[in-house]
């Protein structure tokens, strides 16, 4: 008997050691990214990075940090200390990385890739005509609405035209009903009102080239949008308090029925979802019709993984990078709601929620789409224009002061 | 002599190592830094170091520049004079509020009141919490919205009504009102700041010069107490005068720390612009803007400061019997 008992120990000891011997024999990735526990997309991760290291035969290890930590950390950190799969974000972010020769092009990777993740979706993480970093899922910015709120005022849609949605804001401030939500304290959000307002002033070539370095703020059009956007927050159409306050509160007053609108990211559509089926979502109305039409829109697929350049093994680490892009796209669609997907579905999506579905609509309506201005524009522009948005916001420059500031610093 | 020269060279080589340290450590990075402030690169984009000679400080110390293109003048919005007034108001304050008020709790607790430790620990508590901490715990006292403490407390006594709107026409910088968003308007935000850093810090102050006070010795206080001195004449020409030197330190600290402020300001308010220091400045330049040389430039003038304060604060604490003597 003790003889057997040692038998089955020894083998036991001798199995754990193959085991092990083989979990160190699988070659080690190391990945950074956003998807903290409070993120929309964490489950996204976690879901697709223990699939990936079975189908591919590597070992993931991951870490995941707050988004503004992780932009100083990742611009900070050398490329030798870089991980071998890093988020980031496509135009000018991923740009400074590729001109510095700090990732690797994914070219070669791509091909194998080619039917499922359109070209055009690579298109803002492309320089010099060579891809760096794989899309996960696009986003726009959209406008979402508490139905019940608008109902109490006579509405019973978004409303589609400028006039309409002026009166309705009128309406929701003498039912004495806050009708937007904005946090001042992340400029990125005040973008997410000023940049479809410009937007749909200007046309979204315009603004493109703004954002691009070829056109100019120096219009008179940029300051009359940036007057009318004042004029909402003077009349009282945004919460007071949203000048100190951060996103997730105004997101949470949103869905809990503070305000009548929350304009931003279409990546909140799950969690508002999830909160009810009493929430819609649309475009802002446009401003100048001769400009601009009602199916321009901000965003374009900007989430994104880059593989490092001085990487141990940065062949594989792109293949990894694609074959986990594609799943955590996946997921985020499916599951999370936190975005449109920007690989081709080749699966069931009967199951993504009410509001994505509509945004997808909207998208595949959509006539133009301009990215992110702070992800478009490299840092030292990106920030310069930040810090003139909060202004804006703050009610410290008017439209004149904005145009003024950025034509001169900028141009 | 050979044995004098043996005796140095050991004094040498025991000092070799914190030499090295401490040159590694504090000498090297500053004189990296003021010949970074010389040049401007990008270490993301890995862009060459361009020499630009004094022109990162040109950029900080002008309010104004001119467009190379139109020929206009503009307001620099990388202007550190701002900061730096910022920075020397914290200064003033943590000085002429923050140290008087460490100083008095100190006198009080040294004359060994009832529960003497249990208020030492008590007011230095703060000290030994974590700023991020006590920045988010202040973000929420100041929260505009209905969980915000003070404001509750201020609608609670009906000061709401008659402070908000004298707070608002005060605000010159804005076209919006005041409603309880202490730290949105430029001219709230800076005592709001404020506020934190006194209470975090007078504990710490407290505690150096508590320490002072009993040091001093007790047949000093004795024949005062027999000449009949009252406890403020005390107070006035024995005990401050004996902790002189606790003051200064506590005077370099709190100016120095006003210049160096940084981790309070940035768990506060995430968007530092309305009260803004040269240190939120500096970070803002490297991490955000990449402008590596124009952020070393600020680090350079912070290092010059607080040397130069330092100096000056000793030199004004100094103790001209003692020379003459």
């Amino acid at each position: 008997m003790k003889k057997l008992v040692a038998l089955v120990l020894a083998a036991c000891l001798l199995l754990g050691i193959t085991s092990a011997l083989a979990e160190a024999e699988k070659p080690t990735l190391t990945l950074w990214c956003i998807a903290t526990e409070s993120d929309a997309n964490r489950p996204a991760y976690e879901k697709a990075i223990p699939e990936i290291e079975e189908a591919l035969g590597v070992k993931i290890e991951w870490e995941a940090f707050e988004n503004d930590s992780y932009k100083t950390k990742i611009k900070s950190t050398s490329a030798e200390e870089l991980p071998d799969i890093f988020f980031t974000w496509a135009g000018a972010f991923c740009g400074d990385f590729a001109t510095a020769g700090k990732v690797y092009c994914l070219d070669e990777a791509y091909a194998e890739y080619a039917d499922a993740l359109p070209d055009v979706m690579t298109k803002n993480a492309t320089y010099d005509g060579k891809r760096y970093a794989v899309p996960l899922t696009m986003n726009i910015v959209a406008m979402f609405a508490n139905m019940d709120i608008l109902a109490e005022v006579g509405y019973d849609k978004v409303p589609q035209t400028y006039e309409e949605l002026i009166d309705c804001c009128d309406k929701l401030v003498a039912a004495g009903k806050i009708p937007f939500g904005c946090s001042g304290n992340a400029t990125w959000c005040v973008t997410e009102y000023l940049e479809p307002i410009i937007l749909k002033t200007i046309g979204y070539e315009a603004l493109g080239d703004i954002f691009a370095g070829k056109g100019t703020w120096n219009d008179p059009a940029i300051a009359t949008a940036v007057d009318n956007f004042q004029d909402m927050i003077i009349k009282g159409y945004f919460d007071p308090d949203g000048l100190t306050l951060d996103n997730d509160t105004v997101k949470a007053n949103f869905i809990a029925g503070k305000y009548a609108f929350y304009q931003n990211g279409t990546w909140n559509c799950g969690e508002v979802a999830a909160a009810g089926d009493n929430f819609q979502v649309a475009l802002f109305p446009v401003m100048d019709a001769e400009k601009a039409t009602y199916g321009q829109v901000i965003g374009g697929p900007a989430d994104s993984l880059a593989v490092s350049a001085a990487g141990k093994d940065p062949a594989l680490a792109a293949k990894v990078a694609f074959a986990l892009g594609k799943k955590i796209c996946q997921y985020s669609f499916i599951d999370a709601g936190s975005g449109l997907p920007a690989w081709t579905p080749d699966y069931d999506t009967s199951a993504v929620n009410y509001l994505t579905t509509a945004v997808s609509d909207m998208v595949a309506a959509a006539d133009g789409m301009v990215l992110f201005g702070d992800t478009a524009m490299s840092a030292d522009p990106a920030n310069i224009y930040l810090s003139y948005v909060a202004k804006v916001y703050g009610c410290e420059i008017d439209g004149a002061g904005f145009v003024e500031a950025l034509t001169n610093e900028l141009q | 002599m050979k044995r004098t020269f043996s005796y140095k060279l050991n004094i040498f080589l025991f000092l070799l190592p914190a030499l090295i340290l401490f040159i590694g450590i504090l000498i090297a990075p500053i004189i990296m830094s003021a010949y970074y402030s010389f040049h401007e690169f990008n270490l993301v984009a890995n862009t060459d170091m361009e020499y630009v000679g004094l022109e990162n400080y040109r950029i900080l110390f002008s309010s104004m520049l001119t467009n190379p293109n139109t020929g206009k003048l503009y307001a620099n919005s990388m202007y550190l004079g701002d900061a730096l007034a910022h920075s020397l108001i914290l200064a003033a304050l943590s000085t002429f509020i923050q140290l008087p008020l460490a100083l008095i709790i100190a006198l009080k607790l040294s004359k060994g009141i009832r529960g003497e430790r249990t208020y030492l620990s008590i007011f230095f508590m703060p000290v030994l919490i974590s700023t991020v901490i006590i920045g988010r715990l202040w973000m929420n006292i100041y929260d505009p919205g209905q969980a915000g403490l003070l404001n509750a407390g201020l609608r609670a006594l009906g000061i709401d009504q008659w402070l908000f709107p004298a707070i608002s026409k005060g605000i010159t910088s804005s076209k919006l009102p005041f409603t309880g968003q202490w730290t949105g308007f430029r001219e709230t935000a800076l005592i709001a700041a404020f506020i934190p850093i006194l209470w975090q810090y007078v504990g710490y102050h407290m505690l150096l010069m508590y320490a002072g006070i009993k040091g001093v010795p007790a047949d000093l206080l004795e024949a005062a107490q027999l000449d009949g001195c009252t406890e403020g004449q005390v107070n006035r020409y024995i005990i401050i005068p004996y902790i002189k030197p606790i003051l200064k330190v506590c005077v370099i600290f709190a100016v120095t720390g006003s210049l160096k402020s940084f981790d309070l300001i940035y768990a506060l308010m995430k968007d530092t612009s309305r009260a803004e220091l040269p240190s939120t400045l500096m970070y803002k330049l490297l991490f955000l803007h990449q402008r590596y040389g124009l952020g070393s430039t600020v680090a350079v003038v912070l290092i010059i400061l607080c040397f130069l304060f330092a100096m000056l604060i000793s030199l004004a604490f100094r103790d001209k019997g003692a020379k003459v003597a």
